[in-house]
């Protein structure tokens, strides 16, 4: 195993992030999706630097003379490095364990859980006017976009349209419920909450939490811009309808 | 003569990496069954919500992580490999209290996370580089450098002076640390990494630049898994909702925003955003947020155990944590 360890972690932290990257679109479950590129680099890396130390490690053998002399070279210098940090490659099998979960059991996104675990971010920081929206009969928006255009835009930009969202439902007290879409900046560890409450006849039958569903409507207004009583914002539902997890499960800035 | 052996060894490395192949396979094989037989039995018990929550956050910090720490570690392994020390001791002046700040600035040129930052900084000190100028532009390198500025900027739209004031007091926070250290810094407190091979003073080529490469992936991978999980944790196990009770004091909201910051272990790119979602915070507070983030995080600070040792981790990461929040109240105080 001192032979093959560390070409065999390098294989499987390889393959795990090219399984992530390259060869599905897990990867939005965990980062932002610009990080594609450098995943699918680090991954062919990896496994570049772990096919290399395999045939190092295959060469290196007692029996081969001709390569004795470099044989005793390289082991020295294996001496050294357990000498000088004798826990550097026993820490590296940590490494196994965000590995093989991804490679066989990839973690699921976010949902209601972290959702619920804090207050719904208000996207903007500050009453003013917001730039126009683009023409159309329905108008697709993000949950984020919605909320920050219902709580702070004094031009009312939203007033007139029907809109659009695609969130995961969440409950609130005395049967109110939310779409809900988590925002990622950078990797899952940052994601923040915006939610928008959904009332009109076709919002009685309320989903069960962590449905996805796509909802059409139109905005009411609610509260004075910019106050805690323009908080959440709600949608009228004129069409409810389920869908599957989109492949990006977050929404971006 | 020659021939027949080389031939005869050729054939002996393809058997013996078919047997390989095919125990390996068999192997894999026998572990993925019996995984995926218990693995959903052992799954209903123990994924609950916060489990899996905790799985996810968890990943996602170390597959963000995995880029950067190759990017730093390739860039450590091709200064160990490659470049001569007397570069370095041209390029800094001799005089430690000169060479600090120089490192410092330096940091603009690793367009990285903090995660980058460790490796090189290691093996700058290897190659010679005095260990004040090095850790200066540990500290600077993931807060200062155009990506994040940028990022800074996307975030606070209209509000330039937060850019210029994360640069400032970054930059104060890695001088002073840097002079901090070349006064106060014992060396035994250090424990750096000696390498046969790449210690010596000219480079060793392209077979030391792959196995400084491989080392030290997986030797600072680990301690990004550790550091990933305890950010999880603490991702799961603090409510953000306890932020509000703060709100009221702006000091005590400051200090509280640093220590988020060093829990929290958000990657230096995206704490800008953080930051500014965090409403109901002074200026100097979410500035206090951006400078202790890409300085002192769980994350870090287990980075840093791994590669300096231990005792100088914490030492180091403690002092940094109230210079940063020092410098940071100062500058918050005169600029924003």
């Amino acid at each position: 195993m001192r032979r093959y360890g560390s070409a065999v972690l390098l294989l499987l932290v390889g393959g795990a992030v090219l399984r992530i990257s390259l060869f599905s679109e897990l990867y939005l479950r965990y980062v932002q999706a610009a990080l594609r590129p450098y995943l699918v680099i680090s991954g062919a890396l990896l496994i570049l630097l772990g096919v290399v130390a395999v045939v190092r490690g295959m060469w290196r053998t007692p029996d081969h003379e001709e390569h004795e002399e470099h044989d005793e070279e390289e082991d020295e210098e294996e001496e050294g490095h357990s000498h000088s940090h004798s826990h550097g490659p026993r820490i590296a099998w940590l490494l196994t364990l965000p590995a093989l979960a991804l490679l066989l059991f990839p973690p699921p996104a976010l949902g209601s859980y972290s959702a619920s675990r804090e207050e719904a971010q208000r996207a903007a920081q500050g009453v003013g006017t917001f730039p126009a929206l683009p023409a159309g009969k329905v108008l697709d928006i993000s949950v984020a976009q919605y909320s920050s255009r219902a709580i702070y835009d004094t031009a009312h930009s939203l007033k007139g349209r029907t809109l659009r969202m695609t969130g995961f439902v969440t409950h609130g007290d005395n049967g109110t419920w939310y779409v809900t879409r988590l925002l990622v900046t950078c990797c899952a560890a940052d994601a923040t909450t915006s939610k928008v409450e959904i009332r009109g006849d076709e919002a009685d039958g309320a989903p069960q939490t962590d449905t996805w569903v796509t909802v059409t409507g139109t905005w009411i207004p609610k509260g004075k811009l910019g106050t805690d009583g323009a908080w959440p914002p709600v949608l009228h539902a004129a069409d409810v309808k389920q869908v599957k997890q989109p492949a990006d499960p977050y929404e971006k800035r | 003569m020659q021939n027949e052996r080389t031939v005869a060894d050729g054939l002996r490395l393809a058997v013996r990496a078919m047997v390989y192949a095919v125990l390996g396979g068999a192997a894999l094989i026998a572990i993925a069954t019996v995984v995926s037989v218990l693995g959903p039995m052992l799954a209903i018990d123990l994924y609950t919500p916060p489990v899996a929550a905790w799985w996810t956050v968890f990943t996602a910090v170390a597959v963000q992580g995995v880029p950067f720490l190759l990017l730093g570690t390739v860039v450590s392994a091709a200064i160990g490999a490659f470049v001569p020390e007397r570069v370095f001791t041209k390029l800094l002046p001799r005089n430690q209290a000169l060479a600090v700040p120089i490192a410092g600035a330096a940091g603009v040129v690793l367009p990285g996370c903090e995660c980058a930052s460790v490796p090189v900084a290691s093996s700058l000190m290897r190659r010679g580089v005095a260990p004040a100028a090095a850790l200066a532009f540990l500290l600077s390198a993931p807060a200062i450098n155009p990506v994040v500025l940028v990022a800074t900027s996307i975030a606070f739209p209209g509000q330039p002076k937060m850019v210029l004031g994360r640069l400032i007091a970054s930059l104060a926070t890695a001088v002073v640390m840097g002079w901090l250290w070349a006064r106060f810094g014992k060396e035994e407190w250090l424990r750096l990494p000696k390498r046969t091979r790449t210690t010596a003073s000219s480079p060793a080529g392209m077979k030391a630049f792959v196995a400084g490469l491989q080392h030290d992936f997986l030797h600072a991978g680990g301690f990004l898994v550790l550091g990933a999980a305890a950010a999880a944790t603490f991702n799961i196990a603090v409510p953000r909702s306890i932020l509000d009770i703060f709100t009221g004091s702006s000091w005590l909201s400051l200090l509280l925003l640093a220590l988020l910051a060093v829990v929290l272990c958000v990657c230096s790119e995206a704490d800008a955003f953080v930051a500014a979602s965090l409403s109901g915070f002074s200026p100097a507070a979410k500035l206090a947020f951006m400078v202790v983030g890409p300085m002192v995080d769980l994350k870090l600070i287990a980075l840093q155990a791994g590669t300096f040792g231990r005792s100088f981790a914490f030492r180091f990461s403690s002092t940094t944590w109230l210079v940063a929040v020092t410098s940071s109240t100062l500058v918050g105080w005169w600029l924003l």
